[in-house]
């Protein structure tokens, strides 16, 4: 930490870290100082004169912006005197010569600084009566924000955050003069994937989005604090919602997680909530189709079915899907219905695409995601960060940016974060393991890298690469990463709550609060607060996909999940379905995969729904309703209990939050933690503490064929929730086979062309794009994208002209 | 979209100046012009590209500067100055003269192509005041006559190259410095004939 320093605003002496920017400490410490260019979370510029102070200096009282002064000891400063208050109704005066009065109409109208400022410093009148300038409006600037150039005021936020924070310089001021206005480039838009942040902090109506563009007026909205249902990173959101319709989210600037910036698909990705297609009353498959029923009916057939099951066949004929698109309560009842109503621990909210679940759930030394901040390198052996932790690829970035850390990318194709990247070792999917064992030993190109790996603190961010990969190849990397002087490991994985899931026992070797079956006590704990609890750990996804298909077991509950499109042998997964005699699903939706079962639940979505989520890097934070489900909607946790109750055993839960005093009873990790403790924290959370699993290396053998495939997720996809969000759906890349340029050459094809991939479990038929970032004879197909049947995890494949 | 080979070479031999690719932005750019005679679009893209850049922060510098061109300015480039200095010996009326006998008026280029006309703050020529510039190339001291039969001229004659000192003898009246190097080097089309920014060729460069 900087020396701290004492500067006197206004009279009131506060103490501040030197170099910290005026306008910064002033504020933080209550006394506003109004500005329009200066962002905390950007580097100040002075662009719009709005936050000028009075400094006194030996010549006298000088005039200065407040945001390019960088604190220091005895700094005297006036925010309000006459000179200071003339020279902010001058800036507002030249300020409101160009900005047009149409605020009745500007969705930026009510929540506006350009409009508060004007109120609380503005000049009262204007002398201007000359025309305004005018622009053709609006001009997109992506996909997904609109720009009205008259109003803006040329505070270059949106410029300066695409170039320093999201790394996508594709938007800029142009035109010297009176003609200077922001734009794009001809035939090359905004298209980051972080765009919609522009609109957050666009300080005027200038930049909209096209998902909230004219819906609503921000005085109607009713506004609760929550965390994004999207990635891993356990963002702080706000929503926004009126006439119980969700119209927004917005990023909160939670220092621990995401600083305010959300990634696109998380900012936009609300519309799925209100979708048309939810569903609304419980369905009884009748023949081919469904036909609606009560909750009665259904609750008392799903009852009846699954005790026949356990009757004839036993619990651990039973499989559970899912737990980790919901709450840490909901996924907490599961896993108790799991255990102790079925008695199987046949359950796993991965879907067969994460690493090993006490990797995610309980690894140490765990890193949180400030440590990226003081880390001195960062070795990301995982998936693209860019397509699957956003926030958590703006972090990375800034610590290498900003603070100049270094980085070392090991992934077999080219990332986001290549540009970068210090070192970036390319390697063929299947080749993990011995790629690891030469890097670990620093041989050749791998020695510098390797000895500043030695040189801590390091943080090690861990997971799969893509879905071909073995999974047990990021336990490999993270035991490395272990056994360093001085390093941290961050684990990462998809899927909103996946971690909260794992942490609440949906995984076959955990019991809530992150208990291994190893630890007798805790199992013994269990058993005495469950009834009764299998005495080892079930099957995972996979397993249980094929012990459904092979027909040693019987039956499955999903809990959102979508194992059809979500695995990375979809076929397996409806062969699983459709073998089953008996499938119960509580979803959102009819998806691929609920469509298959034989009672589907309706489910409350996010946001219809309070409890709590956990991050990856084991933090807790609150998750909020502001509106009611659709029709007759309930909530997970209420459903497994109706049908838990039906079968004899109830669990006693009768509110999420007795679900989650529940959890602070009897989940060790979670002792003690209740929802009032979680909200006292916001917008951080509570990080929790319990990691006890120290990974050990194991060895896997490569693969070695000619062509490999590498199989890894894009932000958008076709994901159920991407595909009823309407904003989002289109920007997916679609079905695409990419090829290094010497591989298309050798099969006699060239971009456009059509080829077979024949994967381990499917074929699909590809258009060819070229990728020279891949290294020889690999494919890299985008997974779960519209129209693409699935390939299956193996890494060897074969490629052929169509 | 490419460049010729001279202008890759050119190009080349410029990047050799700086350790740090973006500050090649604006040299490139003038090079961009020698090629297509203006900033297009897939001009600045190839900027772009040598550069590292992305092509709308190269057309962010591209326009914040009066003598990039992002039109077509003709074969000639007239540019009247009109700050003070010009201003009071009479620049209004040499403005006047120009654009009624091109046509056009400032900031427009005549319908052949030929010459385009516009008005431009100081070019440090006050003590031979008033004065104009051919593609960038110095007529001090010039009459609301003389500037007529310049462009006349210069539309008749369409020469390949426009020289100083040439112009000045034709056209100009009272030079401000007489002991100024004799320039010979001449400019040939309407971006200045720098030799550090590679517009000039390196044999016209003795």
């Amino acid at each position: 930490m900087a020396d701290l320093v004492k500067i006197t605003v206004d009279g009131k002496e506060i103490e501040v870290e030197a170099g910290t920017p005026v306008i910064d400490a002033a504020i933080d410490n209550g006394t506003y100082i109004p500005h329009f260019c200066h962002h905390s979370r950007l580097e100040p510029v002075g662009l719009c004169r709005m936050c000028l102070v009075e400094l006194e200096t030996p010549r006298g009282m000088v005039l200065t912006p407040s945001c390019t002064l960088p604190a220091s000891e005895g700094q005297v400063i006036h925010t309000k005197t006459p000179v200071v208050d003339k020279a902010q109704e001058g800036v507002l005066e030249f300020l409101l010569i160009n900005h047009p009065l149409d605020c009745p109409v500007c969705d930026k109208g009510g929540e506006c600084p350009l409009q508060d400022q004007t109120l609380g410093y503005g000049p009262g009148e204007s002398r201007f009566v000359e025309e305004k300038r005018h622009f053709e409006k609006p001009v997109p600037v992506s996909d997904l924000v609109l720009l009205d150039r008259e109003r803006c005021i040329l505070c270059s936020r949106c410029v300066r955050f695409a170039e320093e924070v999201a790394g996508d310089p594709l938007i800029e001021i142009t035109a010297r003069g009176n003609q200077a206005h922001i734009e794009t480039f001809p035939d090359e838009p905004f298209s980051s994937y972080f765009s919609g942040n522009t609109v957050q902090i666009c300080p005027v109506g200038a930049l909209t989005a096209t998902a909230y563009r004219f819906r609503a007026r921000p005085w109607d909205l009713r506004k609760v604090e929550s965390t994004c249902p999207h990635c891993t990173a356990g963002e702080a959101i706000e929503i926004d919602a009126s006439q119980n319709q969700v119209l927004r989210f917005n990023g909160i600037d939670a220092d621990a997680t995401n600083q305010g910036w959300l990634s696109d698909k998380c900012r936009f990705g609300f519309e799925f909530i209100g979708s048309a297609e939810r569903l609304t009353v419980p369905l009884v498959r009748d023949g081919d189709g469904f036909r609606e029923s009560t909750w009665a009916e259904a609750l008392d057939l799903v009852a009846e079915r699954l005790g026949a099951v356990i009757e004839s066949r036993g619990g651990e004929a039973v499989a559970g899907f899912g737990g980790a698109r919901g709450t840490n309560e909901d996924a907490y009842a599961f896993s108790k219905f799991m255990r102790a109503v079925v008695g199987s621990n046949h359950i796993d909210a991965r879907m067969d695409d994460a690493p090993a679940a006490e990797l995610l759930a309980a690894v140490q030394p765990r890193a949180t995601i400030g440590d990226l901040d003081t880390a001195s390198t960062i070795l990301l052996w995982g998936p693209d960060l860019k397509e699957e932790a956003g926030t958590l690829y703006l972090r990375v970035r800034q610590a290498v940016q900003k603070r100049g850390a270094k980085l070392v990318v090991v992934h077999p194709r080219r990332t986001g974060l290549d540009d970068r990247a210090t070192w970036k070792f390319t390697y063929r999917p299947g080749t993990g393991f011995g790629t690891l064992e030469a890097f670990a030993s620093g041989a050749g190109d791998f020695a510098e890298a390797r000895k500043a790996l030695d040189e801590g603190p390091v943080v090690a961010v861990v997971g799969l690469t893509g879905m071909t990969e073995d999974p047990t190849l990021a336990t490999a990397v993270a035991a490395f990463a272990a056994g360093l002087p001085d390093a941290k490991i961050l684990p990462v994985a998809r899927r909103s709550n996946t971690f909260g899931a794992l942490d609440m026992g949906c995984a076959p070797g955990l019991l809530p609060g992150r208990v291994s079956f190893g630890d007798a006590d805790a199992v013994a704990a269990f058993e005495a607060a469950f009834g009764a609890v299998p005495d080892h750990a079930g099957l995972d996804t996979s397993g249980m996909l094929e012990g459904l298909a092979n027909g040693d077991l019987a039956a499955a509950v999903l809990v959102g999940a979508d194992p059809v499109r979500d695995v990375p042998d979809g076929a397996l997964a409806r062969r699983a379905l459709e073998a089953a005699d008996f499938v119960v699903a509580l979803d959102l939706f009819l998806t691929d995969s609920s469509s298959l079962a034989d009672v589907v639940l309706p489910a409350e979505g996010f946001a219809e729904k309070e409890g709590t989520f956990t991050n990856l890097e084991g933090r807790v934070s609150k998750v909020n309703r502001i509106v009611a489900g659709p029709g007759q909607t309930q909530p997970d946790w209420s459903i497994l209990e109706e049908i838990a109750r039906r079968m004899g055993r109830p669990m006693g839960f009768d509110s999420a939050e007795t679900v989650a005093e529940e959890i602070a009873t009897v989940a060790p990790a979670y002792a003690d933690l209740r929802w009032r403790d979680v909200e006292r924290k916001k917008p951080e959370g509570v990080l929790l503490d319990g990691g006890w699993y120290t990974p050990k290396a194991p060895a896997g053998p490569d693969v070695d064929a000619d062509m490999v495939l590498h199989l890894a997720r894009t932000l958008y996809d076709d994901g159920v929730a991407m595909r009823q969000s309407l904003s989002l759906h289109h920007l997916a890349p679609g079905g695409v086979a990419y090829l290094h340029p010497g591989d298309a050459e050798r099969l006699g094809v060239t971009e456009g062309d059509q080829v077979v991939v024949v994967g381990s479990a499917g074929e699909a038929t590809l258009p060819v794009r070229f990728d020279p970032s891949l290294p020889a004879g690999v494919v890299y197909v985008p997974f779960n994208q519209a129209g693409v049947p699935s390939l299956g995890a193996g890494a060897a494949v074969e490629v052929r002209s169509a | 979209m490419s460049w010729s080979p001279e202008t890759v070479a050119r190009a080349e031999r410029i990047m050799q100046r700086y350790p740090e690719r973006r500050s090649a932005v604006m040299p490139l750019l003038y090079l961009s012009m020698l090629e297509d005679g203006y900033l297009t679009d897939d001009g600045m893209r190839e900027v772009a590209e040598w550069t590292g850049l992305t092509p709308v922060q190269v057309k962010s510098v591209a326009s914040f500067y009066g003598m990039f061109k992002l039109r077509y300015t003709g074969k000639y480039l007239v540019s009247v100055c009109t700050s003070i200095s010009c201003m009071l010996r009479g620049a209004d009326d040499v403005m006047a003269a120009v654009e009624d006998e091109a046509g056009v008026p400032h900031g427009e280029t005549d319908d052949d192509g030929v010459i385009a006309v516009e008005h431009v703050e100081c070019i440090g020529a006050c003590g031979g005041a008033p004065a104009v510039q051919v593609n960038y190339e110095l007529i001090e001291g010039i009459t609301p006559e003389q500037a007529r039969d310049l462009v006349r001229w210069l539309r008749e004659e369409q020469p390949d190259k426009i020289v100083a000192d040439d112009l000045q003898e034709r056209f100009g009246g009272t030079r401000s410095f007489d002991w100024a190097i004799r320039e010979t080097e001449g400019a040939v089309g309407p971006f200045p004939a720098f030799g550090p920014y590679g517009t000039v060729a390196e044999e016209d460069r003795s």
